[in-house]
């Protein structure tokens, strides 16, 4: 299942080799809510996520060391 | 006077008067041209000087303050081996400036304070004064410490502006633990921007100032055992022969090293979306020192309510984990963004987790925009995990710590961003740019129950 889902990620990235976006196009895609990283006002929460989960990383934040945590 | 007729007097009467008035004219309408054309000409060389033209990467410092008031509560405490209260509070303050140094590189120093109180940690010395229970905070000074943090930051990108690389230092400290951290990355942009590549590598460096569960103490090589102070003045009830088999650690480090790989795409003009990977190597000391773990074929004893540790947490040296996530976002239209991201982790100690996020930002208004959002979480119990009392004295490795144990977890948020563009300057210079207000409420299914309130600003230096 998560093979799949990961597959199916990646066709459309793959796909999108034909697509060119001009930078006047980006009109869009440079709105600030559609930034790939997390936003820095949500990094506390990515933190408290560090502590009580065992998982950690992938997702532009800490991937442990640095606290006592992970 | 038609213009044929103009002409037609402008070539017969060139040998009066009004031939010359009429050159002297042509001449300054010549000059006038060739003045344009070597205008335009000039004109022409400016934008082709623009092209060259660096845009600064960051036009001036912006400051962001941040901070966050976080509290928890339940009833698995790994402190005590799996059952006790998890109340814990954190206040948390957070400074980034961010500062142009020229066109290409910016400096960006992160300093930030956390400042916790926990019911657990305070029962590392459960015994220090009334009556010892794990439901119960004690009031010792394991009760309470501040985390403080500084990071620098450089990071230069090409004059195209195709290419960034950056480096970092960082070092952290609270009372029993200290973090040294460096590293680096690398981003390539393609296909007119459309790609984005990134390589990052850290190393943690960190060290524990080990604490261990106070009953254990005595036990360490050197202490008094029964005859120890706490024992002589506290009654053992249960097992009176308490002796638990406890060594003393020895490698105090906990060394991490981490690689990760960004690939991000333009898919359309209004979607976007990344993969990542993170591939992470811990070394050392993964275990907390001070956790209580509790064999159910070893006798129990108590002081008071509290059960007396059989052996602290003991986990292996090495911990492999790989974390691959991905991103995609779309721009509906100019009311709604859907944000949405997936993690899949696994890691040799036998967890593996699916974590899987949706947040859809709403522009209510031209300065407004609201985000509810949703975060699902779950994951498989480490091989090392057991509840309170299943631990086996025979393991090599065992934890009670529910933060490694198997469970869903459901996150609501909601949270308000306000965003200036025009700013107003005041005395000390500063605009405000954006205010962030966010809440959030997180539940596990074994029953810990967490709210965090964050709030971001950010401000320009004009």
């Amino acid at each position: 299942m998560i093979k799949k889902i990961i597959l199916l990620a990646c066709i459309p990235i793959a796909l999108s080799n034909c697509v060119m976006v001009k930078g006047y196009e980006k009109v869009n895609i440079n709105d600030p809510d559609m930034e790939l990283s997390e936003k820095l006002c949500d990094r506390n929460i990515t933190v408290f996520h560090s502590y009580r989960e065992a998982a950690a990383g992938a997702n532009g934040g800490k991937t442990g060391g640095g606290c006592g945590c992970n | 006077m038609g213009v044929a007729d103009a002409i037609n007097l402008k070539f017969t009467r060139y040998d009066t008067p009004f031939f010359y008035k009429t050159m002297t004219t042509t001449k300054y309408l010549f000059f006038i041209c060739l003045f344009m054309v070597c205008g335009i000409c000039h004109a022409q060389n400016s934008v082709q000087n623009n092209d060259a033209y660096k845009k600064r990467v960051l036009e001036t410092a912006e400051i962001d303050l941040l901070s966050s008031y976080y509290s928890q509560d339940g009833n698995n405490a790994a402190v005590t081996g799996g059952r006790g209260t998890e109340e814990l509070t954190d206040i948390t303050g957070t400074l980034v400036i961010s500062i142009p140094i020229n066109d290409d590189d910016v400096l960006t120093v992160d300093t930030g304070i956390s400042a916790y109180t926990s019911a657990s940690s305070s029962n590392i010395n459960p015994f220090d004064k009334g009556f010892a229970d794990p439901f119960i905070a004690a009031s010792g000074a394991s009760r309470d410490d501040t985390w403080y943090n500084l990071t620098g930051i450089y990071s230069h990108s090409s004059d195209d502006r195709n290419s960034i690389w950056s480096a970092k230092l960082s070092y952290s400290t609270e009372y029993d633990y200290s973090s040294l951290g460096f590293g680096g990355s690398y981003t390539r942009l393609f296909n007119e921007k459309n790609t984005e590549l990134g390589l990052s590598a850290n190393v943690f460096l960190d060290k524990w100032k080990i604490i261990y569960p106070y009953e254990l103490r005595p036990f360490a090589p050197g202490g008094r055992g029964l005859n120890d102070f706490l024992f002589l003045e506290n009654t053992i009830t249960g097992n009176p022969d308490y002796n638990p088999s406890f060594n003393v650690l020895t490698d105090e480090n906990r060394n991490s090293y981490s690689l990760g790989i960004g690939l991000s795409q333009i898919l359309s003009k209004n979607i976007q979306g990344g993969l990542l990977a993170d591939f992470v190597l811990q070394q050392g000391l993964l275990s907390t020192p001070f956790q209580r773990v509790y064999f159910s074929d070893v006798a129990d004893s108590f002081i008071d309510n509290f059960h007396l540790a059989d052996d602290i947490e003991r986990l292996p040296d090495s911990r492999f984990k790989i974390a691959l996530g991905g991103r995609l976002n779309f721009f509906l239209n100019e009311y709604l963004v859907v944000r949405t991201y997936y993690r899949y982790y696994f890691d040799d100690w036998g967890i593996n987790s699916n974590t899987l996020s949706i947040e859809l930002p709403v522009k209510i208004a031209d300065k407004f925009t609201l985000y509810p959002s949703y975060r699902f979480y779950n994951q498989k119990a480490a091989d090392y995990f057991a509840p309170y009392n299943e631990h086996l004295s025979t393991s090599l490795f065992y934890t009670s710590d529910y933060d490694l144990s198997d469970y869903n977890a459901n996150q609501f948020g909601f949270g308000i961003n306000y965003t200036n563009i025009i700013l107003r300057q005041n005395k000390l210079k500063l605009g405000l740019k954006s205010v962030d207000l966010k809440y959030s409420y997180y539940e596990r299914t074994n029953g810990l129950s967490a709210g965090i309130v964050t709030a971001g600003f950010k401000f320009v230096v004009n």
